[in-house]
């Protein structure tokens, strides 16, 4: 209405797939620390601010939830050019 | 002459032909190889549901915030294990690595409970 700041709420499933698009994209990072950080990341992130109501902080969450996600997915791109030769040791099953 | 002679030869030479009993096992496994290949490759193969039950059933346990003991086949993830939406996108994140394949959202959003996750995976060609 007056708001001035053109905040737009995400919607419940908005978040969901946010939420689960960050998830997806950290699978494919190669190298085994950065994978376990953004899915960690990921988690915490959302973790932290599941409570949140005011209209302007849910907007500018959601909306740096998208700018990460971005991020993640060149990142993924580019960390898949230099994949490390040798595997983390948490990478090798036993 | 050497015409006369070789089609005297020809006449009279007789070369034992038997046959060659096939290989019935290599018949059997060669068949098998190809049934395999097409329903596998192909088709894609149904998992048995007992099987996706016990592997779904011990994904749930394995995670963090869930208390094993609560775990049945018909636990709901909100209800019975006290888990948010976060935490049953979390486990069917999970599920996917477990059974090798992707589940699309729409899938994914509704899948609450165990018994659900079993139906879906277990009539999913592409689960391994």
């Amino acid at each position: 209405m007056a708001s001035t700041t053109a905040s737009i709420v995400p919607t419940r499933s908005e978040v969901l797939w946010l939420f689960r698009s960050l998830l997806r994209t950290a699978r494919q990072f190669t190298d085994y620390n950065i994978r376990e950080y953004t899915k960690c990341r990921t988690v915490d992130g959302f973790r932290q601010n599941r409570t949140l109501t005011d209209r302007d902080a849910l907007a500018s969450a959601f909306s740096y939830g998208k700018a990460q996600l971005e991020i993640a997915k060149r990142q993924a791109i580019v960390y898949s050019l230099y994949a490390p030769k040798v595997k983390s040791i948490m990478d090798i099953k036993p | 002459m050497a015409a006369a002679a070789r089609s005297a030869l020809l006449n009279h030479l007789r070369v034992h032909v038997q046959a060659v009993p096939r290989n019935p096992s290599y018949t059997l496994s060669f068949n098998a190889i190809r049934r395999r290949f097409l329903s596998e490759e192909v088709r894609g193969s149904f998992l048995d549901k007992s099987e996706v039950t016990d592997r779904v059933i011990s994904v749930v346990k394995n995670f963090q915030k869930v208390d094993p003991s609560k775990v049945s086949p018909n636990a709901h993830f909100q209800n019975d294990l006290g888990l948010d939406s976060l935490d049953a996108v979390e486990i069917v994140m999970a599920l996917e690595e477990e059974f090798g394949f992707e589940i699309p959202d729409n899938e994914a959003d509704k899948i609450n409970s165990i018994s659900l996750a079993v139906d879906f995976i277990a009539s999913h060609p592409q689960a391994k």
